[in-house]
This record gives C-alpha cells, structure tokens and sequence, in this order.
C-alpha cells in the first residue's frame, strides 16, 4: 500500500508543472541571474592592472638612485606589480598623458611632483605611493639628524617592515561574500520544498478538498498515507536541489569545498525542513488553499532574505541585534551550514546548524501531526 | 439492514444541519435522498461515513458502528463525491487505479477491476486523457468510476450529476440501475426530483435536516390530495361553461386564465375523455391538451408549502 501510494503520488507531484516551475526552474534562473549580476565580483575583471606612468627622464632623476629603485621595485613583473613605468623626457610624457597612455606623469627635481589629467582610482594610487615616499624620506632624514648612529639599524628596519595584524584563514579557503547569495539561494530552494509539503496537507485533509475526502473514506490509515506522500515530496524535493547544487557547481562554477558528503547532508536536511513546513503550513494555519499558500511564500522569501537572499549584510545585521533568528530560521541555518562547511575546518558548527534544523523540522513534523491525526472534522 | 441511522443531530454553530434525522437503508434498495439546497443531504452523507463529527445520534453500517477506523466496513463502500475528486496530474486510468488500489492491493486483481471500471462508464477511447481535457460529464463519469472500482457492496452518490449534459446523465443514471442490478446497494442524493423519481426504489423528502416523508414514489403521490391536472388551450370560456366543468366527477378545482384551462382531478379515470366530450358538446373549440400527473415536487409543495427548488 505504501509503496502504492508513494509512487502515485511520485507521478503527481512530477507532473505538476506550475510547482516544478517554481520549485526548480525558477531556482536556477535566479541563480543565473546571479552568476551575471556578481560574476564580475568574482572573475577576471577583479585582478588588479597595473598603473601606467610616465616619469620624466632628468638630470635630478638620474641623480635619485634610491627613489629609481623605489619605483624599479614597484614595477617589477608578478602578482605585486603596482606601476607600469615608461621614462621619457618632458615633452613625451607630456603627449603621453594628453593622449591617455598614462595615468600621471612624475617629475623630479627638488620635490617630487606628479602631474595628472584627471582624477581617479589610478592617480589616487599614484599620489598615494609619492606621498608614502616622501613622508618615509623625510622620517628617516630627520632621525639621522638627531641621531647619526642609528643610520645601521634604520636601513636594516627600513627594508624589514612588519605588520601587527595577522590575517587568520579556518581553513583553506578564502572567503567569498558573494557565495553567501548561493547559499541563501540554496536554503530558499530547500524551502520552497514546502509547496510539496502543502500540496501533501490539503490533498489529505477532507475538509480542504475532495480528493482528500475520497482518501480519508478509503480503508487505509491516515499515518501511511501522510508519510507515503512525504517520502515521495522529499524524493521530487530532494532531486530538485541537487539539480541546482550541479548546476551551480559544474555549470556556474561555484565553490562548494570539497565536502561533498556534508553538502548532501545539509541538502537533505533542508529539504525535510522545507516539506515539514510546507505541511505545517497546511495543516495549522486556517484558511483556504489560497491563504495557505500567500503564507508559505510570504514566510519562504523572508526567511530567505534574512539569511541573504537579497543582500549579504542582513545576516552581520541579525548576528548583533537579534542573534536568536539565526537559530529558529531554517534558510539562515542551512545558508550556514553550507557556509561553515566552506571556512571552517572543524564540523562543530555545522552540526549545530544540522541539529536544528532536525529540531525544527521534528517541533513542525508534530504540530502538524497533531492537526492530522483527527478522523472527524467540524465541517467538509 | 445495511445502512441504520437514527436520531441524528449535528449543528455548525448555531445552525442545526440534521435535526434528529433517522435513515434506514436494506441491502438492495436504490434510496434516494431528495431535497433543497442546503436540507442536509450531504452532512448525512458525510456523517455517516465518519468524515463529519456530530452531535448525537447512532450510525451503523453493515450492521456495525461506524468509525473512522472501521476499515472493514470501508473497504465495501464507494463513494461518489459531490465535487469530482480525481488528481489533474494523472491519467483517467491512473486516475482509477490509485483510488482502486487503496481497497484492493493484489495488483492483478486490480487490472481487472480498472478494466471493467473503465468500460463501465465509456471511458474507454479516454483512457489516456488528463481531466482537465474531459467535458463535464465525461469528468463525472471518472468520478463514479474512481468510486465503483473496488466493487463495493454499498454505494453513496452524492449529487453525481451536477452540472451533466443529459446524455451523460442518463448513461450514469442507467449506470447505477446496472450496478443495483448486479447487487449494489445505492445511497443516491439529489434535488432532481426527476432522476429520483425514474431512479430510486425508496425516496426519502428531506428538508431543513428533518425526514419530511419516506416510502416509494408512487407512496409518496398518493399521500397528497392531487390526482392529474388536465390543462386546455382554448380562445373562449365563458363563465358558465367553467361552472359546468367544476361539477364533472372527481373534478377538485378548475381555472380559465391567459386562454388555457386548467382542470385539477382528485383521482378516477376517463377524466380526459370526459372533459373533451364536454368541451364538444358545447362546441367549443380547443387547440392543445396536456395532462400532467403529480410530481414530487407537488408532494414537497403540499408537505412544506415551498416549491422544491426553492
């Protein structure tokens, strides 16, 4: 009988085209959506491109040798090359920053100048560098004018700087604020799971449709007909996500670690908290089919949005003022399950994530029965 | 007795939907409940297969209290709802099988049973349609269908033509003798006197959740005073002439208005003949003659003063 019930309802719930719309193709449209909105965040527009300057060729500049090698060391090829230099005498550099083929154009003689066109990202950089050099020469002239012995001691610290803040990785990975849309994208998928679960609870209920009447007269026990249909709306549910997780991960090639085992896990765990709230929705919310459903994507979309959805700083917003929401909020607690998975080494906090989400979906699986379990309604 | 109830009260709220209504139904009657919108008909229905709680009262089914857990007794009921309950996403052989397979679990079995569900209701060259692609009546047909697969001992139809062409209608309501004549017992509900009338072996007239009257058609027609009503078209009467017709025998009352006369019997027989001979010898010439015998809904009409349909 179960088996019976489970694949019928198998068919049904596969072939019902609006839900899978919403469920699953509207899911990976909005992460498409995404990947075009902040793909440059995250791609090949976002290394940096070097500064083209122009510096004029001049007696006082030939004479500089240490600011020469300043900048030769700033210009050195790699990952950390911060200027592009061409020397060129005055009337060159001049062309070449009339014409656009360089940002500023620095001339030396008793003080360093930088001449620019307009202003911008690369001339703040540009005065940004002259200024550092200036300041760090003129601190070091007047130490070795108050204090000639310490000229050894300053070169050695000069060429030696520390820094007093460290920047501490989890784990391997780097951080990513644009994979929290993903995550959140994920966690709305997992609870859009719940127009399963509603579509479960009414067509159960005798006093919400027909067909629910017909079943509830039929010589079968309630409790193997509700969970039949939910193992067959985690099923549809289920597949659903794990279309999206490939889509996002072999298609938009998104970032999900290597933890794929933990991925599922919290996958199928979101999508029982999604189905449970669907059918909590429909079983202990009052109102008509059309109520019901309002609800659910009212309630999908904000909890949706608080863990992310629309806009990342949300959750940094919810973890100072209202920490609690983080942990009776499935889609927060899914978004960061995926999300403790991808910067922590250690699994404690996903399994606090996990955890309640199982209590959640248990605390919502009961009410929920409580509601179904009555074999005579007030009114059909 | 396969259907007892008795006493039966139920109230939404304030309004009392059942007012101590007692029901009796004996294996292999088609029992028609007949009523008014809103008389109760469905909240019986509901209350009896356990999907209503109510107020008071005693049901047993097959000789046994019904419950909601009394799959037994489930398990040899159809049910016709009264608004088509089948899944849009299946097919009408699906459609057949899943409700069928929640009383019959041997797979073959239930091939069978679908097949002959399938004929039954001439759905055959539809089989492979969604609902949504059926019109209306082919739409009921499904419905019945989905409710007499399993075969049941005891059938409740609840209003299963509403909104039906009547070729389709008649093809359910000749569906349902074919069935009782097979051995299954019906509950038939609706406010169409006339498909109560050419259906049911027993009516029982309900209004405001009370039994107004129970017994066959022909019982019920006979407990009212009106026996046929005999109207003529007819350009002139005069006044003497109307006097003349209200003293033929078995004549109760007469009336001339908008050139038709019309001509009510208490019983007796040759009253057609009687009144035409009449009109002849008066010569007066007349155009067409109807006779109507009573309806149920003369019966209503005497029993609570409203028109069935009211």
């Amino acid at each position: 009988m179960f088996m019976h019930v489970f694949s019928y309802r198998l068919k049904c719930l596969l072939r019902d085209r609006e839900t899978v719309f919403w469920t699953l193709i509207f899911t990976l449209l909005l992460a498409t959506l995404y990947y075009f909105a902040f793909g440059h965040l995250t791609g090949e527009q976002e290394r940096f491109d070097p500064v083209r300057t122009a510096v004029v060729d001049s007696p006082a500049y030939r004479g500089d040798v240490r600011f020469q090698q300043v900048l030769a060391s700033l210009s050195e090829p790699g990952e950390n090359q911060l200027l592009e230099l061409t020397v060129a005498d005055e009337q060159q550099a001049e062309r070449m920053l009339e014409n656009g083929s360089v940002a500023g154009m620095i001339t030396v003689g008793e003080s360093i100048g930088l001449v620019v066109k307009q202003s911008g990202i690369e001339q703040s950089i540009l005065k940004a560098i002259l200024d550092e050099y200036a300041h760090t020469t003129k601190t070091v002239v007047g130490i070795l004018a108050k204090n000639a012995g310490a000229a050894q001691q300053l070169i050695s610290e000069l060429g030696d700087r520390k820094g007093y803040t460290e920047q501490i990785s989890f784990s391997d990975a780097v951080p990513d604020t644009i994979l929290g849309f993903f995550y959140a994208l994920i966690a709305m998928a997992c609870m859009y799971s719940g127009f399963w679960g509603l579509r479960n609870a009414i067509d159960v209920q005798a006093d919400l449709s027909a067909r629910g009447a017909r079943r509830s007269v039929a010589p079968i026990h309630k409790l193997g007909v509700v969970l039949a249909d939910a193992a067959a709306a985690l099923a549809v549910s289920f597949a659903e996500v794990l279309i999206l997780i490939a889509y996002l991960a072999f298609v938009l090639r998104i970032n999900f670690g290597n933890q794929i085992g933990y991925v599922l896990l919290t996958c199928f765990v979101g999508c029982i908290a999604g189905v449970s709230f669907g059918g909590f929705i429909g079983t202990v919310v009052r109102g008509n089919e059309g109520v019901k459903t309002g609800i659910l994507i009212g309630a999908s979309m904000t909890m949706s949005f608080l863990a992310g959805l629309m806009w990342v700083g949300i959750k940094d917003i919810i973890a100072r003022k209202a920490p609690v929401l983080s942990y009776i909020n499935p889609a927060a607690l899914i978004s960061d399950a995926f999300y403790s998975l991808y910067i922590f080494d250690s699994h404690r906090r996903f399994f606090v994530n996990i955890g309640m989400l199982c209590l959640i979906s248990a605390i919502m699986c009961a009410a929920s029965f409580m509601r179904l379990r009555r074999e005579r309604y007030a009114s059909v | 007795m396969l259907i007892n109830v008795q006493n039966l009260v139920k109230r939404y709220g304030s309004l009392l939907a059942l007012d101590h209504f007692d029901l009796q139904v004996s294996e292999g009657e088609i029992v028609g409940l007949l009523g008014p919108n809103g008389s109760g008909k469905t909240t019986a229905i509901n209350c009896i297969l356990s999907l209503l709680k109510y107020d008071k009262g005693t049901i047993e089914v097959f000789g046994k209290p019904m419950a909601p857990d009394a799959y037994e007794l489930k398990r040899n009921i159809g049910i016709v709802m009264q608004n088509v309950a089948v899944f849009d996403e299946l097919r009408v052989d699906e459609n057949i099988d899943y409700f069928c397979g929640l009383y019959v679990r041997d797979p073959g079995t239930r091939r069978r049973l679908v097949e002959e569900a399938i004929d039954f209701v001439g759905l055959g060259e539809f089989r492979k349609f969604h609902p949504k692609k059926l019109s209306g009546g082919l739409l009921r047909r499904l419905n019945i269908a989905c409710g007499i697969a399993h075969k049941p001992k005891l059938l409740i139809l609840d209003e299963p033509t509403v909104a039906v062409d009547p070729q389709s209608r008649n093809s359910i309501l000749e569906g349902i003798r074919e069935l009782n004549r097979e051995g299954t017992t019906v509950v038939y509900t609706s406010h169409y006197m006339e498909e109560v009338e050419q259906l049911c072996t027993r009516i029982v007239i309900m209004d405001k959740g009370k039994t107004l009257a129970t017994g066959t058609n022909g019982e019920l027609k006979s407990m009212i005073n009106d026996g046929e009503t005999i109207s003529v078209e007819l350009y002139v009467l005069q006044p003497e002439d109307l006097a003349q017709i209200r003293q033929l025998p078995h004549v109760t009352r007469a009336h001339y208005a908008d050139n038709r006369l019309s001509v009510h019997y208490d019983g007796g027989q040759h009253n057609l003949l009687r009144l035409l001979d009449y009109l002849k010898s008066r010569e007066l010439s007349f155009n067409r003659v109807f006779s109507e015998q009573p309806t149920l809904n003369d019966v209503f009409l005497e029993i609570t003063g409203r028109q069935l349909r009211d």
